[in-house]
């Protein structure tokens, strides 16, 4: 809760329930789960998933548990130490272009519809942050930075203070503290503290999820139609909420199946091989991916926060001290990570550079999210470099809205014909 | 052969027939809010100045926004590549055209091209529509004039204005308070023209505007403006006779390859 000090300058929480446009929120995952129903050929193992974003079970079945729930943003709010505190995490970053205009109430316009979308939701009283006891909330953007002064209104937020330049001495001399004091949060949230075997647990078990997507995500690089991209980013975000052992089993099923199928021979790339970087790409906000399907080809790859980048890196368990865990976990968050609130663009462009290469992609797709400034900044040293690689790179300076579909799909046709 | 192209754009939809190296015709309406319907009219008007039947045209691809409402054609190409095939076809007597610059109802466009005339590279305006064939509709509504007069007033200008809003709807704004400042229509003009011109510009350069460049699209026609854009570009522009069906005509070389 706030402190005294804190609460000296108070603004009321601004509460706004609208049926009509809870109803449009609804509407819009349902119509998503429809259209990626009728994609041909789709895996048997993939309704699952559609559940998360289509039902409220997921939120009912928390309540009932009487666990704590750890509302987070970014990629930067450390799931292990969430994990073994025994509370659940659930990421709020939104993809909804209905909650917009409720949070343009209280909010300023010109920010990026990310921050505006999610902040929608605690207006309306509705989606996942009404499940939620705290949220943690990294500095990563300037958006994200004072969107803790306006969620504070309504829950109790702890602002994670996330370094800007990567280094190693920084990473021991601040970022550990910082880790560390997270943790004493959530301590002290759960009145008991966290144990060396707990926190080994937690790393185990996220190290098995990323062993498990690894291992899905390079069968599907043979054979990349197994899974649209639409559907790999769903089951990448559907694990923003479902229950993490269950997720681990279900997407076993859905590995073991796509091995399976990969024997068909029927789901080789169709078109033009893509690549997606930028701005995280979020359900039901899928309609650049949705375009390029219709346009016959196929996303093969993407480094978004919200997508690959999410599950692909652990903390290694293999440390047998809190104390060295919890380094690992520091270290985790900060090198692997190449989101733009940091200083310097450079290991985004290698690691650019090395998914275009794996993937053997004939293009990449810059998503320019309008009103992301740092996403804007880094674009002219990611196209230079892709391009004297003579990897044809095409932005796409868009929002959530749909009311651009026809000019997103007259740039994209135009720049499938241009890589012929 | 005789193949036709449609380029149905948002403001305007033009048709072209052409039969081997000839055009034998050309077409402009107004886009409207059927777009099929005025491309069917479109064509049809086309094939009756070119006397001839529908039964005899070959092959008919369509291009621009609404190129996927027409459903009695080939195929549909992007106005991007429809717009590189027509320059080619066109040419341009200053040697080989390497870059277009085409400024239609709701977009600008550059498009860089190789030695073969192939699209190399290409940068368009994000939805916004300022400095758009649009934009220059409101802009020519609030001074009360046509549109192809803006061109005509701005060569009068003597006295140079600096039109800051790069926005649709704040230029409008500001070219209100110009005119309550007094400030001639002429000279309102000519801004509104250079700080198009330099958005353009920005544009050319992040792309590179290797020469020689073609000036293409609706807004080709008006004289005024080529000369703002010259002068901001610093190079001497290629404006093809007929600008704005260099994306129909394009469509129409496309269908010549059948597929
Ligand atoms: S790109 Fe960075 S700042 Fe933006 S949502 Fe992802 S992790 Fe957060
Ligand atoms: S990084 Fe960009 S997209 Fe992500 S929250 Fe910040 S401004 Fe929004």
């Amino acid at each position: 809760m706030k402190t005294d000090f804190e609460k000296r300058y108070q603004r009321a929480p601004l509460h706004r329930p609208a049926e009509k446009v809870s109803a449009r929120v609804r509407a819009a995952s349902e119509d998503l789960a429809a259209r990626l129903h009728k994609q041909p050929d789709r895996l048997v193992s993939l309704p699952y998933y559609e559940e998360l974003f289509t039902t409220e079970k997921r939120k009912k079945e928390l309540q009932i548990l009487n666990r704590k729930v750890v509302g987070t943003y970014c990629y930067f709010a450390p799931e292990e130490l969430i994990y073994a505190s025994g509370d659940v995490p659930i990421r709020l970053c939104s993809g909804h272009s209905d909650t917009i205009t409720t949070a343009e109430e209280l909010l300023p316009r010109d920010i990026c519809p990310l921050v505006k979308s999610s902040f929608g939701f605690p207006i309306l009283g509705d989606g996942w942050i009404d499940a939620c006891d705290v949220i943690a909330l990294p500095t990563s953007c300037d958006a994200k930075t004072k969107l803790g002064e306006y969620l504070a209104d309504y829950l109790p937020v702890w602002m994670i203070n996330l370094p800007k330049i990567k280094n190693y001495d920084g990473l021991k001399e601040y970022w550990l503290k910082e880790i560390k004091l997270f943790l004493h949060k959530l301590e002290e949230l759960n009145g008991k503290k966290v144990k060396a075997p707990e926190l080994k647990n937690a790393l185990q078990l996220l190290k098995r999820r990323a062993e498990l997507y690894r291992a899905m995500y390079e069968l599907r690089l043979a054979h990349p139609l197994l899974l649209s991209h639409q559907d790999l980013l769903m089951v990448v975000q559907s694990s923003f909420y479902d229950d993490l052992p269950r997720w681990i089993n279900q997407t076993e099923l859905l590995y073991n199946e796509m091995k399976k199928a990969s024997a068909t021979g029927k789901y080789a790339a169709k078109g033009k091989r893509l690549m997606i970087t930028g701005a995280p790409i979020i359900w039901p906000n899928f309609k650049i991916l949705n375009i390029i399907t219709e346009l016959g080809s196929t996303v093969v790859a993407d480094d978004m926060c919200a997508g690959h980048q999410r599950l692909w890196d652990y903390a290694e368990p293999d440390e047998w001290t809190l104390e060295g865990m919890l380094e690992a976990v520091a270290a985790r968050y900060i090198f692997p990570s190449v989101c733009p609130c940091f200083t310097t663009s450079y290991d985004r462009i290698d690691k650019i550079l090395h998914l275009a290469r794996e993937a053997k992609v004939d293009g990449v797709i810059y998503h320019d999210l309008r009103l992301c400034q740092i996403f804007d900044m880094e674009k002219d040293l990611v196209v230079k470099v892709l391009k004297e690689n003579q990897i044809p790179v095409i932005t796409l300076h868009t929002d959530y809205g749909q009311e651009d579909v026809e000019q997103l799909r007259t740039r994209i046709e135009a720049f499938l014909e241009m890589i012929l | 052969m005789i193949t036709a192209g449609i380029d149905i754009g948002s403001v305007a939809t033009k048709a072209v027939i052409l039969s081997g190296h000839f055009i034998l015709a050309t077409e402009v309406m107004p886009s409207g809010s059927q777009p099929k319907l005025t491309a069917e009219r479109a064509l049809a008007k086309s094939l009756q100045t070119a006397k001839m039947e529908r039964n005899q045209l070959e092959y008919l691809v369509s291009t621009g926004y609404g190129r996927r409402v027409v459903d009695f054609g080939d195929k549909n190409i992007t106005e991007i590549s429809a717009c590189a095939q027509g320059i080619r076809f066109l040419k341009a007597p200053m040697g080989q055209i390497m870059t277009v610059i085409d400024l239609g109802g709701q977009d600008i466009k550059v498009i860089s091209l190789d030695e073969r005339g192939e699209v190399r590279d290409f940068v368009m305006n994000d939805k916004c529509a300022a400095g758009t064939g649009r934009f220059m509709e409101v802009i020519a509504r609030a001074l009360e004039l046509r549109l192809e007069e803006l061109g005509t007033y701005s060569k009068l200008s003597k006295k140079r204005i600096d039109i800051n809003a790069t926005c649709t709807v704040f230029a409008e704004s500001e070219v209100v308070s110009l005119l309550a400042q007094d400030v001639g229509k002429e000279d309102i003009i000519a801004g509104i023209h250079r700080s198009i011109a330099e958005r353009i510009a920005t544009m050319g350069k992040k792309i590179g505007l290797k020469e020689v460049v073609a000036f293409t699209g609706g807004g080709a026609k008006n004289k005024g403006f080529c000369q703002i854009l010259e002068e901001e570009l610093g190079l001497t522009l290629h404006i093809p006779k007929i600008p704005q069906f260099v994306n129909a005509l394009g469509a129409a070389v496309a269908a010549k390859a059948k597929k």
